[in-house]
């Protein structure tokens, strides 16, 4: 298994990335490497900049030192045709439907309006929105926004997924609903994703790997496989297993504030 | 239900205005030479209405304040984007602007006539400089309206620079840039009237002036009345553009 996984290409490289704003040591020399079809979720305390990292591996936030390969090639910028991003907030353009916003991305490239519209319907309804397409954001429960926005960020079907806190705005119910919802898509799609988040056990439940982060500077302190079996199910989040990688973590995190 | 009782309300309210108006000079609530009554104002505006002189000074208004609404909301609009956009010029011509949104144009007004003369481009520029004052803090306020998390949003999705400001800058926005292009437009036609009062040859505010200081109140209240229906005309079509934009492109999703 282990010789397998050794054989998948690396997709995303970080080397030795730093990022300072003024002063403030934001990133402080964070390499890591990230395989093809892997899930890799991203914990730490809050301000030990995993969301300034997770910008920078969408090419969003130039490093100030250090350099991201995406697929062995230097990254210099946003990569939509490679990289797709979730963010915490659905952002979604109010005065498009459900459907007009999964094609803005293929709109910016001016993608053929047929095609866009295949494509968004789709994609609506691999996460479980085909219903809704013709809606407005404001007629869209806080959960379906966020299905709406990952839906936005898998439509020019990315090798990449970077998701920076997406359920940390929805009730416990939804968001673990949407666990399985991601790892269904997951599955579907083989796509790279690389997820932040604040909660413990929502990190272990998606992840393959969980990164662990420190703050002051900010850096990668550890790095726990989780053995647990796929396919996930939600009773494994009160496991044994789960429950000690959870203590295991806790303690890294509150170690390394 | 609910909905209809502010428009019977409004409809109720301008009606009692109009007859107010009729009956006031007729029960000698004011004497009839100050404020002659509105039926006899109606047949004067309609005389007024197929008279050559009047219309070419209604035209020549009209055409002042085109003039400086087409040159100003631009410029406006363009100053105010580029102080929202750049941080550190907002910061060196903030409290310039604010000091000049402060102060009262009309003292300025002396100062346009010995420089352009009592033309029409001394009309143009004055009542520019009273749009001017409002667009820009409106355009300003519009770009700050902007989430950054949105732009970065469309950033990440492959937005280039042009894309930005046509599919997330333009819409967001348009609610706030159209209601200080309203206020920018009755500060035009306050400007270009008031500036015509003050000195003019020609000009819809020179002939208002012109029969206050004479006393013929029927002429003066028919021209009024023309204005008012004009400008409440035109506020109308603006304020009914603003609401549409708002609720089509209200950044708040809950509505």
């Amino acid at each position: 298994m282990r010789d397998e996984v050794r054989r998948v290409p690396e997709i995303i490289v970080s080397d030795a990335v730093s990022r300072s704003f003024g002063s403030f040591v934001a990133i402080d020399n964070v390499s890591l490497t990230v395989r093809e079809g892997q899930f890799i979720t991203i914990v730490g305390p809050s301000g030990c900049g995993k969301s300034t990292l997770l910008q920078i591996l969408g090419g969003l936030v130039a490093p100030s030192s250090g350099e991201v390969l995406i697929d062995g090639e230097k990254l210099n910028g946003p990569r939509p045709d490679k990289i797709g991003m979730v963010f915490q907030e659905p952002l979604l353009l109010p005065w498009k439907t459900a459907a007009e916003n999964v094609e803005f991305p293929l709109l910016l490239r001016h993608v053929s309006a047929k095609e866009r519209r295949e494509r968004s319907l789709a994609l609506l309804d691999l996460v479980g929105l085909a219903a809704s397409v013709g809606r407005y954001p404001h007629q869209l429960s806080g959960g379906m926004k966020q299905r709406v926005a990952i839906a936005r960020g898998l439509v020019q079907h990315p090798r990449i997924v970077l998701m920076d806190e997406p359920f940390a705005a929805l009730d416990e119910q939804t968001r673990s609903r949407m666990w399985g919802e991601l790892l269904r898509i997951w599955e579907r799609t083989h796509a790279t994703i690389l997820f932040v988040t604040h909660g413990l056990l929502e990190a272990i439940y998606l992840a393959d790997t969980v990164l662990v982060m420190g703050t002051d500077p900010g850096r990668i302190i550890a790095r726990i496989d989780v053995p647990l079996p796929r396919p996930r199910t939600y009773e494994m989040v009160g496991s044994a297993e789960a429950g000690r990688l959870r203590n295991q973590i806790w303690e890294l995190v509150a170690s390394g504030q | 239900m609910n909905r209809r009782i502010p428009t019977l309300a409004r409809f109720l309210f301008v009606a009692g205005v109009l007859i107010l108006w009729e009956a006031a000079p007729r029960v000698g609530l004011v004497r009839p030479s100050d404020l002659p009554p509105l039926s006899t104002i109606l047949p004067v505006l309609w005389g007024l209405l197929h008279q050559p002189r009047f219309l070419a000074d209604l035209g020549y208004t009209v055409l002042e304040v085109v003039i400086a609404f087409l040159i100003v909301a631009p410029l406006a609009l363009a100053v105010g984007f580029f102080l929202g956009e750049n941080e550190r010029a907002e910061r060196v011509f903030g409290p310039g602007l604010n000091l000049m949104i402060a102060v009262p144009k009309s003292v300025f007004l002396p100062v346009f006539i010995l420089a352009l003369g009592i033309g029409l481009t001394q009309k143009v520029v004055f009542a520019m400089s009273l749009a001017f004052f409002v667009i820009v803090p409106s355009a300003i306020a519009a770009v700050h309206s902007i989430p950054k998390a949105l732009v970065t949003a469309a950033r990440s999705f492959g937005a280039g620079r042009w894309q930005m400001y046509l599919h997330i800058y333009a819409p967001a926005m348009a609610p706030v840039v159209l209601g200080g292009l309203r206020l920018g437009v009755i500060l035009t036609v306050f400007g270009v009237l008031f500036a015509e009062m003050y000195a003019s040859s020609m000009g819809i505010g020179r002939r208002i002036f012109a029969w206050g200081e004479l006393g013929e109140m029927p002429q003066l209240f028919a021209a009024v009345l023309l204005i008012v229906i004009l400008t409440a005309s035109l506020n109308a079509a603006m304020q009914a553009c603003e609401n549409y934009s708002r609720s089509r492109f209200a950044l708040q999703s809950e509505r």
